[in-house]
């Protein structure tokens, strides 16, 4: 637009006939399009075993929608190394089904753009997603899911992702947790009928779901809710305890980030609010016990949590902490390492599964998670029967303890409340 | 800056009497024609960030006919993006959802969203037409923070933190859902359907800012950007045209929404927040402020450029797999897009429609048909 336009007529037939050609070539080749139909699902591939997207004779190619350079990029980070670890563990005995896995990573930084042009450029590709990280973005693509038949597990933990058979929750969605922590609260802390409880929590998709699970369990109980909501980027929660310690509450659930539990807790004892603190699992990490809140954290605080602390001394947890640290010797063991590895753990589970049904196709590998019940992947029970629950209800309520590998040991063992069975989603 | 827009007025003086068109108009037909067929080539991936590039340079458009051509700086133009994503998926939402939705057609949905997001300028013009500069700048940037806290909570309207599903546009009984519409033996989907509604209304959305700015209004936006006092003594509006600037920019931002609405398939609040206008002030500086072009092309560079990087990241050299230890490549493809937008706003401060301004300058020697073609 910009320039002058002086030489329009010169040397006008060649530019003009060079045009010409090139949109002659467009359009005949328009009709050799490689995005032309040609479907041919259920090819039957090496060993006799059904094949459709993501898997050759040799490989099964897994997608990762994570996030690591984003809000979330500290879980993301050992959720992505733990399933590499597992990868190579598989691998090194020999694959699966006799051909060897593999993860296409994609970080999405939690950008909602980038999260489902990663979702558009994987999905063509990969048999199916051992990680997606965001449950707005899981949310975002639904639909496409339902029709790509591409098994997704997502590492979120909210209700509203429940009910489709592509998309899978692994272990108790934050509601149930909750549920759990409050039983833990009125059965072994003192909590009783007609007390406040106090409720901090993230505005937003965990904090609201968790928010459910404390309103069902006070209408159960006879308990008062005190609803505290925060943003995730307050980091002082001086206020909080100010209007928690006026309104007289005798516990609090808190559904944060680990940096609130930590204020949380230290703002309550140093202002004489002693009394006990729950938190979901991603609102404690093993980082915590190097803060000036460790005595306290120690003394009051306890977190609910779907899986086996990484630091029991059960053989699933040890073995893995030993694996981990060997791999990545300059990280900390977190329970990102538990997720990511069960979600792993999970899909391989369904893939071996798949590859005796001879189906490693799309349909095949969510037909055979399916059948999954009663399954311990060494953190825990899993049934993934019904689509419309989540994997496991159980809880296991641990409190931080410096002593223990992983900074955290086990107060109540995984359990079932009986308000989280009733409780209807 | 100034110069892009002086130069129209000689070519309109140019007697219009050549029988044959030049071959610029051809290369400017072959352009039109490929990106009529990329549909039927090209992947979903790509597809999908086309249209990311069309809705943003759609919305760039307004930013720059507001910051480029009038001088006044909006840090707010998230926040219009976001009235018309949501307006559409109220006005055309049927309340299946449980959500507030009123059920009309999605073309009439669309419209009003456009409307919609003009209202809400025009409800903001009293401040746009008094403040200016930085000092609009900040007051913009509270509509951000407004907006984000509506959208997380305005449950029935905006579906909250999980957002609300897009009704699929449908006109002329054409749907512009995943059903599957067979063309030349090529499947078409959203993305390759919507690919021609996003190119019908980028085309229509930058003729129109091209006739705005090289008319009368676009002279008297320039006059008020250059010097506020001497516009005014000239006989200029200068209120009225802030004000209605702020609007038409607006309207823009709302059409942009509706698109990216659709492209996106469901909104999510995280999205309009103050990154993504920070992004589009960076569109247009990095395109060149002031001109339809120049918004076009800074935001293809920079919807694209993280996309792309993200992709081929892994076949960087020096990055580590993800998830292995070292540096992974979404860090590297982060560093990279960083390193990029410096190097443009250093190298060429003009932005990138400098490039094509210049190489004829720096080639005059030997004509080729295809200078000028400022893409």
């Amino acid at each position: 637009m910009t320039t002058p336009r002086a030489h329009r007529s010169r040397r006008p037939h060649k530019a003009t006939a060079a045009a010409l050609a090139a949109l002659l070539a467009i359009a005949g080749a328009a009709g050799c399009s490689s995005k032309a139909k040609d479907k041919d699902s259920g090819k039957a591939g090496a060993g006799g075993v059904k094949t459709d997207v993501g898997v050759t004779d040799k490989t099964i190619k897994l997608g990762v929608l994570t996030d690591m350079t984003g809000v979330y990029a500290t879980l993301g980070k050992s959720v992505t190394q733990a399933q590499q670890l597992y990868v190579k563990q598989a691998n090194a005995e020999g694959g699966i089904c006799g051909r060897k896995l593999e993860l296409v990573v994609r970080d999405h930084g939690y950008d909602p753009q980038k999260a489902v042009a990663g979702y558009s450029e994987l999905e063509p590709d990969v048999l199916g997603f051992a990680q997606f990280i965001g449950s707005p973005f899981v949310a975002a693509v639904k639909q496409r899911i339902t029709t790509d038949k591409a098994l997704v597990l997502p590492q979120a933990w909210s209700a509203s992702l429940l009910g489709s058979e592509y998309i899978r929750v692994l272990g108790s969605t934050y509601d149930i947790e909750t549920i759990n922590a409050i039983d833990f609260l009125m059965k072994e802390k003192g909590l009783k009928k007609g007390d406040k409880l106090g409720h901090v929590y993230f505005e937003g998709d965990y904090g609201e779901n968790a928010l459910a699970g404390s309103k069902y369990m006070a209408e159960q109980n006879g308990l008062t809710v005190v609803e505290q909501k925060i943003k995730p980027t307050d980091n002082d929660m001086t206020a909080q305890v100010a209007a928690l310690k006026k309104a007289g509450v005798k516990a609090i659930v808190i559904s944060a980030g680990p940096r609130q539990a930590a204020s949380l807790v230290g703002v309550a004892a140093a202002t004489g609010l002693t009394v006990p603190i729950i938190g979901n699992n991603s609102a404690y990490a093993p980082q915590l016990l190097g803060t000036q809140a460790a005595p306290a954290l120690e003394k009051m605080y306890y977190i609910s949590t779907p899986s086996l602390p990484i630091g029991d001394d059960a053989e699933g947890p040890s073995k893995l902490a030993a694996d981990y640290a060997a791999a990545y010797p300059k990280d900390s063991l977190d329970n990102g390492v538990v997720a990511g590895w069960t979600a792993a753990e999970t899909f391989g589970e369904a893939l071996k599964r798949a590859c005796e049904a001879k189906d490693l196709t799309r349909e095949g590998v969510d037909k055979a998670l399916l059948g999954i019940k009663d399954w311990n992947a060494g953190f825990g029970v899993h049934d993934f029967t019904d689509p419309s629950a989540p994997s496991s209800l159980e809880s296991v309520i641990i409190k931080p303890d410096k002593a223990a590998k992983g900074g955290s040991s086990v107060v109540r063992e995984a359990e079932i409340s009986d308000a989280a069975k009733s409780f209807k989603r | 800056m100034s110069d892009v827009l002086t130069k129209p007025a000689p070519e309109a003086a140019t007697p219009r009497t050549r029988k044959l068109p030049g071959p610029r108009v051809y290369v400017w037909l072959a352009g039109f024609v490929l990106l009529l067929v990329l549909p039927f080539y090209l992947e979903r991936f790509w597809l999908q960030a086309g249209l990311f590039a069309m809705a943003a340079a759609i919305g760039a458009i307004g930013l720059n006919l507001l910051t480029g051509a009038t001088g006044q700086l909006s840090m707010g133009h998230a926040f219009f993006l976001a009235v018309g994503a949501y307006g559409y998926c109220a006005f055309a939402g049927d309340g299946a959802d449980g959500l507030t939705g009123l059920g009309l057609p999605t073309w009439l949905a669309a419209v009003l969203a456009v409307g919609l997001a003009g209202v809400a300028g025009g409800v903001f013009s009293p401040i746009a037409g008094r403040l200016r500069g930085a000092y609009l700048g900040i007051a913009t940037l509270a509509l951000i923070f407004i907006g984000q806290h509506v959208l997380f909570n305005a449950h029935d309207l905006t579906g909250g933190f999980n957002g609300r599903d897009v009704p699929p546009f449908s006109i002329f009984g054409l749907t512009f859902d995943d059903s599957e519409l067979l063309v030349a033996a090529v499947p078409f989907g959203t993305a390759e359907k919507l690919w021609y509604l996003g190119l019908v209304l980028l085309l229509a959305g930058g003729l129109f800012a091209r006739g705005v700015l090289r008319g009368r209004p676009g002279r008297a936006m320039n006059a008020i950007r250059d010097h506020q006092i001497a516009a005014g003594v000239m006989g200029v509006p200068v209120a009225r045209y802030r004000a209605a600037v702020f609007v038409l920019s607006s309207m823009y931002a709302g059409l942009a929404g509706v698109l990216l609405a659709l492209v996106f398939q469901r909104t999510v609040p995280e999205y309009f927040g103050m990154v993504l206008s920070l992004e589009y002030l960076a569109m247009i500086v990095i395109g060149g402020l002031g001109s339809v072009s120049g918004a076009v092309v800074g935001a293809v560079f920079v919807s694209l450029l993280p996309q792309i990087l993200t992709r081929y990241s892994d076949s960087l050299p020096l990055v580590s797999e993800a998830g292995t230890g070292g540096v992974s490549p979404g860090e590297a493809a982060k560093y990279l897009y960083g390193a990029a937008l410096v190097a443009v706003v250093l190298f060429l401060p003009g932005g990138l429609v400098r490039l094509a301004a210049r190489r004829p300058k720096a080639s005059s020697a030997q004509p080729s048909g295809t200078e000028g073609n400022d893409r």
